[in-house]
């Protein structure tokens, strides 16, 4: 209880608007996303602090998921996709000429909204990232499987059986081992999109926690559906409105007495 | 009350089951038709011993029912016939197999019921397969063993004989064909290794005389082994067997020549149970005799599977990267969408259209272009410009690729994106995440088009006659002889030998049995090439179950 109050104080002194460079993990600068003629990021600008949690909220077709999903990128692949401005990860911009995409998402982890297991055992669903990479080394394979598992809170429920398919999981498992195998690889980043919204009330709570203890070591954003659970976990909130961002602040102001008109209605339930 | 039962979609039910029914009753009633008649041929029918005297002179007739068939008067009236003598309607024939082929005038006859006086099945009649002329029918009076005639009890003092002679015919055959097959087969390179060097002005004396040398040794073996071979033949010529023959005269027959004899009506039905799936065994493993008529199809069945899987393996390489660019890779407009369409199209083709691209293309270009390039030496004899397995195989690819690309399209675009998002957000990049998730999900659906590949390559003759196979192929594309496998070589194949059996042969009587059975087992191997590629698929898609939601 101790650490976690401590750590809200210094959530609440952080000036989320003046970040210094080391408090900083990313840095979005006038994004704006267009699909086609429609425009779904409007003129974002915010900086994400390290070893926090980071929630969007917002209701649907806001460009939540949109701004998460470009931070690693990932909206590369959608057809007609135009993004314009930046992003700054490590003093570096993501969307600057001749990125290395690959290397960049091996930096910035993703969980999505359904738990995306491979039809593969667990055991090689963990280790996916680094055979990429030319891993092969067998005792150092084993030694992250079992440290992500740790991690992910799974190791002792899926340690008898880490040669089965993972696909005789259950759904929350399921998700725990994505991020898992998200985590396996180090990133500095760990985006989460929606991760509990397939998932049942317990299945949840496991992953909350897990939130909770990720953010030790990584930088996490969220995004979600789910105000309480934005509450719950966050340090800090933004939410969003129409491809805007309308207010971004820590998660308790946010939701105690917040700036902004439409945020209000929002979590008072009078919107959407 | 009519239109209630129309509402309640009673209708319905009987007529889509009926639909289903009838499509059933034909697939089984046309398997069952052809495995019937197919298998029946193998089954030691008995033989059977008329006195015949009427429209024909007074004679014996002897040999198997074949046929049998209901004339009308008229018919028989006007093939000159004066039935005065009855008051019939209609005449009964049958067909008779009498066998003794160079012996009368014909191997096949029909007659008439009213004309038969009398008919036996009496013990002792004897059937002999022979390797030249067919089937031959009498009782056996005499075994001649070295020049020394044994009248008494020559069962089986017959059988070891013929045991005898059958070893060794097969000990000199693999000696031909093995042996001085293989001697043959290195006098033809070391021709051609001569001709090389004569066509490079490289034929310096020095090579001409190591391969004189060589040339020396190898016509020292192979007439070693000749004279080996001529020993083998004159020993297997050694007896002769007595037989006393429809027309009540002694003939006699070279054992050399006998395969086997049996004696359909003393034997019991375990003896026939024996002798038929010996038969079978035969007709499965042995090579074909008397222009197709008789022996086995084992060069049929082997050219088949050989081709097809040939095909297989040329065709999934090709379908499936060709798949993976047009769903991967190419940009989704117009253009890949007539690509699309035009390939599914390809599907359409008559195959004999096929067959003459693959002559036009593939064997006088293609193959043409080989020979200048890499065999000058053989001109003119053509090694890759003329038909051949390789060629047949390749037609075969290009005609069941439209079915690959398809079934491979379909495979890709049913993997989840979400999957293929979960690899790219690790790192991976797009070639990556095909080879490492996306190929291997996609396996079942890729073995579903080779199935329907492989089922129509291995049905399709037509396209076959053109660029690769024949009648009679001398030898497989597989030998002991160095590459081992001969992808130039001509094949014989299933599809074909029925059209060749059938509607070829000089005695399509004799050879009609054979085009049920052959066509009975072109069925069974589809279908158990069809079974292990299911059976491969089915064990893909359990590896990859979450396709399947």
């Amino acid at each position: 209880m101790i650490s976690i109050a401590l750590q809200q104080d210094v959530a609440m002194k952080l000036d989320l608007n003046n970040l210094t460079d080391e408090q900083k993990a990313l840095q979005i600068k006038n994004l704006n996303l267009f699909y086609g003629d429609k425009q779904a990021l409007k003129d974002i600008n915010m900086s994400i602090p390290k070893g926090q949690v980071t929630a969007f909220i917002g209701p649907s077709g806001c460009g939540k998921s949109t701004l998460l999903r470009c931070i690693n990128r990932m909206n590369d692949l959608v057809e007609n996709c135009k993004v314009e401005g930046e992003i700054f990860l490590n003093a570096q911009n993501i969307y600057a000429k001749g990125i290395d995409v690959a290397a960049l998402r091996r930096n910035v982890g993703m969980v999505f909204q359904r738990p995306n297991p491979f039809p593969k055992s667990i055991y090689e669903n963990v280790v996916y990232g680094l055979r990429l990479q030319g891993i092969k080394e067998k005792r150092k394979l084993d030694e992250v499987v079992e440290h992500s598992l740790r991690s992910a809170a799974l190791w002792d429920e899926v340690k008898d059986r880490l040669h089965d398919s993972a696909f005789g999981l259950s759904g929350g498992q399921q998700q725990r081992l994505v991020i898992a195998r998200s985590i396996a690889i180090e990133p500095e980043v760990l985006l989460l999109d929606e991760p509990t919204s397939a998932l049942d009330p317990i299945s949840t709570l496991v992953i909350e926690e897990l939130i909770n203890d990720l953010k030790n070591k990584y930088t996490v954003v969220i995004v979600t559906h789910n105000m309480q659970q934005a509450a719950r976990v966050s340090d800090q909130t933004a939410f969003m409105h129409m491809g805007e961002l309308i207010e971004y602040t820590d998660t308790n102001t946010l939701f105690t007495t917040p700036d902004k008109k439409k945020t209000e209605d929002y979590i008072t339930g009078r919107y959407g | 009350m009519m239109k209630e039962w129309f509402r309640s979609g009673t209708p319905w039910i009987w007529l889509t089951g009926g639909a289903l029914s009838i499509s059933l009753i034909a697939v089984i009633g046309l398997l069952a038709m052809i495995a019937v008649k197919g298998l029946s041929y193998f089954w030691p029918a008995q033989v059977m011993q008329f006195e015949v005297e009427g429209f024909v002179p007074k004679q014996t007739v002897i040999g198997e029912v074949y046929d049998s068939e209901i004339v009308p008067r008229e018919q028989l009236s006007a093939a000159g016939y004066d039935l005065s003598a009855f008051n019939n309607a209609e005449f009964k024939r049958l067909l008779i197999k009498t066998g003794n082929r160079e012996y009368v005038d014909l191997d096949f006859r029909w007659i008439l019921t009213t004309d038969i006086k009398s008919q036996s099945t009496p013990s002792g009649l004897a059937v002999i397969e022979r390797s030249k002329n067919g089937y031959f029918y009498g009782y056996i009076s005499a075994v001649i063993k070295n020049g020394e005639t044994i009248t008494e009890n020559n069962q089986a003092v017959l059988n070891s004989l013929i045991e005898r002679a059958v070893a060794l015919n097969k000990q000199a055959h693999k000696l031909q064909s093995d042996d001085i097959g293989k001697i043959n087969y290195q006098l033809e390179q070391l021709r051609l290794t001569q001709k090389g060097y004569e066509l490079d002005n490289e034929f310096t004396p020095a090579r001409a005389a190591e391969i004189a040398k060589q040339q020396k040794q190898l016509y020292k073996q192979s007439q070693l082994l000749e004279t080996e071979l001529f020993a083998l033949r004159e020993q297997a010529k050694r007896d002769q067997v007595v037989v006393t023959d429809m027309r009540n005269e002694q003939v006699t027959l070279e054992i050399s020549e006998v395969l086997a004899i049996w004696f359909p009506n003393d034997m019991s039905v375990f003896d026939k149970l024996g002798h038929y799936f010996m038969q079978l065994g035969k007709f499965v493993s042995d090579d074909p005799r008397e222009a197709n008529t008789e022996g086995g199809v084992f060069p049929a069945i082997f050219g088949t599977v050989f081709m097809v899987m040939l095909m297989a393996v040329i065709v999934t390489p090709f379908g499936v990267v060709a798949a993976i660019y047009l769903h991967e890779y190419a940009t989704k407009n117009a253009f890949t969408k007539m690509i699309r369409i035009a390939v599914i199209n390809l599907a359409g083709v008559p195959s004999i259209v096929y067959g003459v691209f693959g002559l036009g293309f593939f064997v006088y270009v293609l193959g043409g272009s080989i020979d200048q390039l890499f065999y000058p030496e053989s001109s003119p004899t053509p090694v890759f410009g003329t038909p051949g397995v390789m060629w047949s195989a390749l037609t075969l690819a290009i005609l069941t690729l439209p079915v690959v690309i398809v079934s491979t399209e379909e495979g890709l675009s049913r993997i989840p994106s979400s999957i293929r998002d979960g690899s790219l957000a690790l790192g991976a990049t797009k070639i990556e995440t095909l080879w490492r998730i996306v190929i291997p999900m996609a396996s079942p659906a890729i073995m579903t088009g080779l199935i329907l590949a492989v089922a129509r390559a291995a049905g399709e003759v037509a396209p076959l006659m053109l660029v690769g196979v024949v009648k009679m192929a001398p030898s497989l594309p597989f030998d002991g002889n160095f590459p081992y496998i001969h992808l130039e070589r001509k094949f014989m194949h299933l599809g074909f030998h029925i059209y060749d059996v059938g509607f070829q042969s000089p005695n399509v009587e004799a050879a009609r049995p054979l085009v049920y059975a052959t066509a009975f087992l072109l069925v069974s191997v589809i279908i158990a090439l069809n079974i292990t590629a299911i059976r491969i698929r089915n064990r893909l898609r359990e590896k990859f179950i979450t396709l399947e939601h």
